[in-house]
């Protein structure tokens, strides 16, 4: 075995996107978060329509937080509804300040940060897309169909039901289900159903909106295309800090990484 | 396990402080200039090509939101209504070979067209009514602007709470865009003074900040930067984009 010896693994192209990648992310979504206060409401038509409503954060009293999603209520107070105010009170509001940018309400600053990281992440996407094909790099991260028979065995693999996992490259089956899901089917989609959102993109390609279902409903899925990567996020920061921390941040910042009794297998 | 705490801790830590970073950054106006480019983009890469879709009469939304400053109270607003704005005149003057000074029956007696767009609110929700008037690009094509004219700039009636008034600007592609309309009617009755009357803006390829209530007067100008705050809008003064088309 390879155990212990220390490989080139992420080129620099990699690296400086996957940061840019982060910065990017922590911005859109906390000035995401700052843009759906101003309406707090998710409908599923094309013009605002109640009687279409999949999600609704409000503050029904003083001090109650209110989260209703298809129509059964939930008290989130303190959480959502009625939260922080960015600045040392509490009020209504969906999101609390700690997770929004800026912390207290402002719609023009959260329009103008998620306007433009928008195009960082779109920008980074593209370089590190045809970076990727132009080096090959691509090929070990997308999903094949020869991979798909070695999924269930590696999920069985980290619920501890089998000793070994099925062989893989650079990145096992499920690293890899989960990378082109992101990279091609949520990156792109939540880019769209945003843009879906724009009057003006909507008047050059109607079709965009069309394929979500109307203005509304873009906005649904531009949200839930959110809640889907943070928890992506939420599973590649725990499974980093699950087999070794120290050793995945530096190689995703100096490109040299010390492999593992499992990695490499099958290279 | 005190690893792993301090871990968890240290990370609470860091996103707490990142919302503070976040803030602190947004308030800095030389971030805030270079996350302008932003917009600058959208303007260059989306801008408006194409035309808005036009809906049936059956779309049209039962409660049409009012999310504007209330009805002008000053002297002059209040006696147009007692007078059901017989005296009302648009002005339309500026770098201009022929500065127009029309009544309502002038307006009324031009070129009518009417719409069933949607109209996208900055804060996210939309509603869908038809609206009739005249094509800006007509008033702007008898007023003959001259060269080096860059801007059509929307004085209103309309006043914030601290007196503040409201304008809006369009470059000349979205005046002339053909949706682009000088709305005289909303869902077939007049404009409502609450929605704008006599004469309001309807601009459908941007969002709702840009179709300026209450129009008194449409100067055309070379620039905006001698106007207000010179960011060519109420709400550009105060760090909206003016590119209002995402």
């Amino acid at each position: 075995m390879q155990t212990g010896k220390v490989v080139y693994r992420h080129s620099v192209v990699t690296r400086l996107t996957h940061w840019l990648f982060f910065i990017a992310f922590l911005a859109l979504v906390s000035s995401g978060l700052q843009i759906f206060n101003a309406a707090p409401y998710l409908d599923a038509s094309d013009k605002t329509d109640p009687a279409r409503r999949v999600l609704q954060i409000y503050a029904p009293a003083d001090n109650v937080g209110s989260t209703v999603i298809f129509g059964h209520a939930f008290n989130t107070t303190g959480w959502l509804g009625w939260t922080d105010d960015g600045m040392g009170g509490t009020t209504g509001r969906a999101f609390p300040g700690w997770i929004t940018i800026p912390s207290y309400q402002d719609l023009a600053d959260g329009r103008t940060w998620h306007l433009f990281f928008a195009w960082v992440m779109v920008f980074c996407g593209i370089a590190y897309v045809i970076w990727g094909i132009s080096r090959h790099d691509l090929r070990e991260l997308v999903l094949r169909p020869s991979d798909v028979p070695k999924l269930l065995p590696m999920q069985l693999y980290y619920l501890r039901l089998r000793k070994e996992p099925p062989l893989h490259g650079k990145y096992n089956p499920l690293q890899k289900l989960a990378y082109t899901l992101v990279l091609f089917v949520f990156a792109p989609l939540i880019v769209l159903s945003g843009l879906a959102l724009s009057p003006s993109f909507d008047a050059t390609f109607p079709w965009v909106t069309v394929l979500f279902g109307g203005r509304q409903f873009a906005r649904l899925w531009h949200f839930v295309l959110m809640v889907a990567l943070c928890g992506f996020f939420a599973m590649h920061v725990i499974l980093v800090a699950m087999t070794g921390l120290r050793n995945h941040i530096t190689s995703m910042i100096t490109g040299r990484y010390k492999l593992g009794a499992h990695d490499g297998v099958g290279i | 396990m005190k690893r792993k705490l301090f871990i968890a801790t240290s990370l609470s830590a860091a996103l707490a402080g990142c919302g503070a970073i976040g803030t602190k950054l947004a308030e800095n106006d030389r971030i805030r200039s270079i996350l302008g480019a932003g917009e600058t983009l959208d303007l260059a890469l989306i801008g408006t090509r194409g035309l808005v879709r036009e809906y049936a009469a059956s779309d049209i939304s039962a409660q049409f939101p009012i999310n504007s400053f209330d009805t002008p109270v000053d002297a002059v607003y209040t006696h147009l209504i007692r007078n059901a704005f017989a005296s009302f005149r648009l002005v339309v003057d500026g770098m201009v070979d022929r500065p127009l000074s029309l009544s309502l029956a002038q307006l009324n007696a031009m070129p009518q067209t009417t719409q069933i767009t949607r109209h996208d609110c900055v804060e996210g929700w939309s509603a869908v009514a038809q609206w009739s008037g005249v094509a800006l690009r007509d008033i702007i094509a008898a007023a003959r602007p001259r060269k080096g004219a860059g801007f059509v700039v929307f004085h209103t009636f309309d006043r914030d709470a601290n007196g503040v008034p409201y304008y809006e600007s369009l470059d000349f592609s979205q005046a002339l865009h053909p949706q682009t309309l000088l709305a005289l009617r909303q869902n077939g009755a007049p404009i409502a003074p609450d929605r704008g009357a006599p004469v309001r803006l309807k601009i459908p390829t941007q969002l709702g900040y840009k179709s300026a209530k209450w129009v008194r007067h449409i100067a055309v100008v070379p620039s905006l930067a001698h106007l207000f705050a010179g960011k060519g809008g109420y709400w550009e003064d105060q760090g909206y984009q003016w590119f209002a088309g995402i």
